[in-house]
Parts: C-alpha cells; sequence; structure tokens
C-alpha cells in the first residue's frame, strides 16, 4: 500500500497522458470507424461495413482534381518558400549585414500573424495590385506563410555548420556560389527536405487564406467545407480518412528526417 | 634561391589591436617551417593571411614571387589543413580528396588516380568510400591533409591540426607528418603554440610574440641559444640567472650572480663589465652530486623537491637567497643524493647568455 502513494504523482501522470491520447484520438477513430458504414448517414450504431464510400471516392472526379490542385500549390509555394527561406537564413548567418535581427523577426511574422488577418491583408493587397484571385494568389499566400518555418529550420542547421567548411572549399578552389551548391546546401539538405515537408502539409491544410485568395476552383479543404455543408455523409469521412492516413505518415517522415540529421 | 613565400612589411590590425606588426618572413621552398607562439601572437592570423581569408591593412605577400596581397583564397595556390580538419560531412574520403582536383578541372581518370596515389601514401586505401563520421580522429587527420596535398599546393599550411588529438597520436603524427613533408618535398607551413610538436618537425621556427618575430631559427639554435628571454622560457623548460658582468676572458664572461662567481659562454655577445645579463641554464645541462665539483661553475643547494618521472627524476633546488633551480637528474645518480644538502654543477659552455633589454646601466 505504501508504495501505492509514493508512486502517486507518477501514477497521476500517466492516466493524465493517456487521458489526453483518448482525447486526441477518439474523434479521428469515431470519423475513421463512420467511413465504414453501410448506410447514408452519419451516426451510431454502425450496423453493417463497407467499403463502398472509398469506391466512391476513388471515382469522384470532383475530389481528384481538387487533390490535384492541391498538391500542385503546395508543390510551388513550398519551392518558392525554401528557396526564399533558405536565402534569407543565409542572409541572416552572413558577416557584416546589419539589422540581422530585424530580418530574422520580420521573416518569423507570417508564422504568427493570425490566419484571418494574413488572409484579409494579402487579399486587399492582391485587389490593390489588380492580381485577379486564383491560382497564383493561393501560391504567392501560401508562401509567405511557409517562409519563416523554413528560415527557422534552415538556421539552425546553419548554426551548426563548422564554419570552417566553406573556408575549406574556398581554399580547395571553389569561389562562393561553388562552396553553396557543393558544401552548404547538402550540409543543409535534411533540414530543407524536413521543412519543405512541412510546406507541403501547411499548404494542403490551409482553409483561410485559400478561401479569400481563391478563384473558383477549390482546393481540397474548399472542396470539403462544401460538400459538408450540403450536409454529412460517410463520403466525406472517407475524404477525410485518405487526407488524414496520407498526411500522417508523410509528417511522420519528416519527423524522421530532422531526427536523422540532428543525431548525425 | 628565391623564397616560396614573401611576407614583406606586412601589417595586420583589428581596430586598436595589432595582431601583425611589420612582419617581414622568407620561406625557402621544401623546408618545414614552424610558426611557434603563444594565442594572439599572429601566428595563425599570418596563417590566414596567406590562405587568403585575411587581407593585410599593409604590406604584401609574394608565393612564388607573385603578389597575391588581394587574391582571393579559392585563386592561389596554397591549401589549408584546419584544426578541426573541416572534412565535408556528406562527401565520402575519396570524394573530400577529389574536391579540389575537380575544381582544377581534372579529368576523372586522372583524380582517379591521385586519390589512390594519396590514399595509398597514408595507409587509407580501404577508407575511400567511408565518410569522416565513420573514422578516427588520426584518420581524419589524414584526409584533411591528402586532402589539402591532393591539388599539389606551392605551400601547405596547417593550422594547429594535431592539437585536438590525444598525446599519443599526436606523436605519431608529428613523425608521419615530417616524413609526408620529407616524402613529397613540399614546403609546410606550420603553425602551433606546442613547442615540443615545433622542436620535433621542423627545419626553421619561427617564434612570434605579440605580432612580431620574437626569433627565427633552426630548432637547435634556438634551444641551444635563445635570443631573449621570452624564446628561452618558451622553448624548453629553462632556469634563468639574472647575473651581472664582472669581466670577459677569450668566449667566456665571468658573471657574478648573488655574490657568486659563474662562468658562462658568451653566445656572441659582447659583454663590457657591468652589463647584466640572463644566462640560461636548462636542466639537463645541470649535474647534481654530493661532493663539490672539482671544475666548472657550482653552488651549494637544497632539494626542496623531488618528482619521479619514470627515465629521470625532476628536482627543485634551493640555491643562494631562495632561488630555485629546476635540474633533471638520471636514474642511477638519484641514488646518491640521499641528503637534502647537495652541490649544483654545470659547464660553462653548455649555458648561453641573453642581454637584459629591460636593463638601463
Amino acid at each position: 500500500m505504501r508504495n501505492m502513494f509514493a508512486d502517486a504523482p507518477r501514477t497521476s501522470l500517466t492516466a493524465i497522458y493517456w487521458a489526453f491520447l483518448l482525447y486526441l484520438l477518439l474523434p479521428l477513430t469515431l470519423m475513421m470507424a463512420m467511413s465504414f458504414k453501410d448506410a447514408n448517414f452519419v451516426a451510431f450504431p454502425i450496423g453493417e461495413w463497407t467499403l463502398d464510400w472509398y469506391a466512391k471516392v476513388m471515382q469522384d472526379k470532383q475530389f481528384l482534381e481538387a487533390c490535384l490542385y492541391s498538391v500542385m500549390i503546395a508543390a510551388c509555394s513550398t519551392l518558392a518558400a525554401t528557396t526564399l527561406g533558405t536565402w534569407i537564413a543565409m542572409l541572416i548567418v552572413a558577416e557584416g549585414i546589419k539589422g540581422q535581427i530585424i530580418i530574422f523577426a520580420l521573416a518569423c511574422l507570417p508564422a504568427v500573424v493570425p490566419g484571418m488577418i494574413s488572409a484579409i491583408s494579402l487579399r486587399i493587397f492582391i485587389s490593390t495590385i489588380d492580381m485577379p484571385t486564383g491560382t497564383a494568389a493561393i501560391i504567392l499566400g501560401h508562401t509567405v506563410h511557409a517562409v519563416p518555418f523554413v528560415v527557422v529550420m534552415a538556421l539552425t542547421r546553419l548554426r551548426s555548420m563548422p564554419g570552417n567548411l566553406v573556408d575549406a572549399a574556398r581554399d580547395l578552389g571553389a569561389d562562393s556560389v561553388v562552396a553553396f551548391f557543393r558544401v552548404t546546401l547538402p550540409y543543409l539538405k535534411p533540414a530543407l527536405v524536413g521543412g519543405m515537408i512541412f510546406c507541403v502539409l501547411l499548404s494542403i491544410d490551409d482553409f483561410v487564406r485559400t478561401f479569400f485568395l481563391g478563384g473558383y476552383r477549390p482546393t481540397l479543404p474548399m472542396l470539403i467545407f462544401a460538400k459538408v455543408q450540403g450536409g454529412m455523409s460517410p463520403e466525406i469521412n472517407a475524404m477525410a480518412t485518405l487526407v488524414l492516413v496520407v498526411t500522417a505518415a508523410v509528417g511522420l517522415y519528416a519527423e524522421y528526417l530532422t531526427r536523422r540529421a540532428r543525431t548525425r | 634561391m628565391q623564397p616560396v613565400v614573401q611576407f614583406d612589411n606586412v601589417t595586420k590590425s583589428y581596430g586598436k589591436h595589432v595582431a601583425v606588426e611589420n612582419l617581414n618572413l622568407s620561406i625557402e621552398a621544401g623546408k618545414f617551417v614552424t610558426l611557434l607562439g603563444p594565442s594572439g601572437c599572429g601566428k595563425s592570423t599570418s596563417l590566414r593571411m596567406l590562405g587568403g581569408f585575411e587581407t593585410p591593412n599593409s604590406g604584401r605577400i609574394l608565393l612564388g614571387g607573385k603578389d597575391v596581397t588581394r587574391v582571393p583564397p579559392n585563386k592561389r595556390n596554397v591549401n589549408i589543413v584546419f584544426q578541426d580538419y573541416a572534412l565535408f560531412p556528406h562527401m565520402s574520403v575519396a570524394k573530400n580528396i577529389a574536391f579540389g582536383l575537380e575544381l582544377k578541372g581534372l579529368d576523372n581518370q586522372r583524380i582517379h588516380r591521385r586519390v589512390n596515389e594519396l590514399l595509398e601514401l597514408v595507409q587509407l586505401q580501404d577508407y575511400a568510400k567511408r565518410l569522416p563520421s565513420e573514422l578516427s580522429g588520426g584518420q581524419r587527420q589524414r584526409v584533411a591533409l591528402m586532402r589539402a596535398l591532393a591539388p599539389d599546393p606551392e605551400v601547405l599550411l596547417l593550422d594547429e591540426p594535431l592539437s585536438a588529438l590525444d598525446a599519443k597520436l599526436r606523436q605519431q603524427m608529428q613523425i608521419e607528418l615530417k616524413s609526408i613533408q620529407e616524402k613529397t618535398g613540399k614546403t609546410f607551413m606550420f603553425v602551433t603554440h606546442d613547442q615540443e610538436e615545433a622542436l620535433t618537425m621542423s627545419d626553421t621556427i619561427v617564434v612570434m610574440n605579440k605580432g612580431k618575430i620574437e626569433q627565427m631559427g633552426d630548432p637547435n639554435t634556438l634551444y641551444g641559444r635563445p635570443g631573449s628571454v621570452f624564446v628561452a622560457n618558451f622553448i624548453g623548460e629553462t632556469n634563468l640567472l639574472r647575473s651581472t658582468v664582472v669581466g670577459t676572458e677569450g668566449e667566456t664572461a665571468a658573471l657574478s650572480w648573488n655574490g657568486i662567481t659563474i662562468k658562462a659562454a658568451q653566445g656572441g655577445l659582447t659583454p663590457k663589465a657591468g652589463d647584466h645579463l640572463y644566462v640560461v641554464l636548462r636542466p639537463e645541462a645541470i649535474h647534481c652530486s654530493a661532493a663539490e665539483p672539482t671544475s666548472g661553475n657550482r653552488i651549494k643547494g637544497k632539494i626542496r623537491h623531488r618528482v619521479f618521472k619514470g627515465n629521470h627524476t625532476s628536482l627543485s633546488v634551493e640555491v643562494g637567497d631562495g632561488t630555485m633551480l629546476n635540474a633533471l637528474v638520471h636514474p642511477s645518480d638519484v641514488t646518491q643524493l640521499n641528503g637534502e644538502d647537495i652541490w649544483v654543477g654545470w659547464k660553462p659552455e653548455t649555458t648561453t647568455v641573453i642581454p637584459d633589454r629591460h636593463a638601463h646601466n
């Protein structure tokens, strides 16, 4: 008995952990379970199980097009954000540049500005410069949002880079461009791959900015939103489950990559 | 013969701090030259200026007779072995060594041949495909050395490359470095604060202090005939006896130290009576005995400390007014020194003298 009381803090910590896990996973599990329900409305009990909803989703042209569109936007904004973010990170660690703290603060700003505010201001901005809503505007919005994450990840890696590496490359005959592409960039690679995957997820996930900047073509979150407004159906559950599985897998892989980079 | 490296009145300062002041230095081709000095003496700055990573405020640096003062590092034919090796972590050993060759535009076949040849030189053929993180400290050191040697530089610069290694490995590497230098016939410019490294490997040692050359010469000369108190203290262990010249006789000077008359070789100086000089007495030149020696300099003393060091015993002997002399005693001689009271003796020709720069007679 004495032991149980001595372990009380630990026991309660463990209990809280499991409670949190339940809280985290229960809604997701319910949502996934409903996607296998052989009936037209989302509610308990699940009498018959089926995979029909998945078959329907996979044949849903709208869904597939929205997926493709989201992936395209994610790819473009990720590429832009990674290039910009890496460049800004290089600028921040470079010698002899003034106001590096200000550059850093500005670069990180989009990560902390509330999504709604940033979406509205971007909307106002594009209409000021007469840019139409649509693909380009969405890519612009997503890029701005993703840059801070690339900057922070690239910066962390750059700061752990031995200063002599670039010197050694220069010493062996590389000019600064060659030194960047052959030494700095490969050194940054694990952080950048992790950062890029993060950018992709951010972009695919983004609703608010896309909503304000988008045209008539729906991205995946917009499509699901529109469908939900038309009433819940297990078909939506199946879509969401697919998205969840894919993004979780990609996210875990990104985490694995950054971890491996840290231990090297 | 034209020197391969020339520092011509080179000064480098950072704000008010003068790192290198009016440095004039010529290095002959094929020599192992060491810049030796305490941290902050300007040795690393000099090396980085020659490498192209720092630009002097004034003066010129010549490499093979050509002015390279303002040439960027990638355009000069010198290579550096960095203190922490700076191997490219994402490249294999072979790729690291090939890096400089690729940038020189050599074709793959020649690169391959050269890399193998260099790996063979340090017996690392089996490690070509490994990453630097999979090598031991000594192996990384060798790879860094070969990477810098690969493009066939006019001078190889080594920036305290052994300081990260443990004592035993460091001694091995000293011998290996020297033998590689002799095999390749390259000019090595080595920077260190470790006098033992300098003495072991160098053809010429340049002792630096506060941005200036204190003395330059071969290891024997620097050890046997230090030109200043700084050099005497920095290289090896020394007893310095501040004495006043009483008279001279041929090559020998008679000096008075704490009322005791001692003799010393003049070492090229021409002292006059009344001059103040330091007598440089190396611990191994001292002969300790129970009985009074019949010739040479001798002082009565008391043993204060004995430190057994294996192949010798180090004695601290108090003499005269309380000055401690450090003496090395051979194990076979130590047994007869039972008591406290002993005689410290040495031959005048085993010492040298240094002028006391701060004295004004």
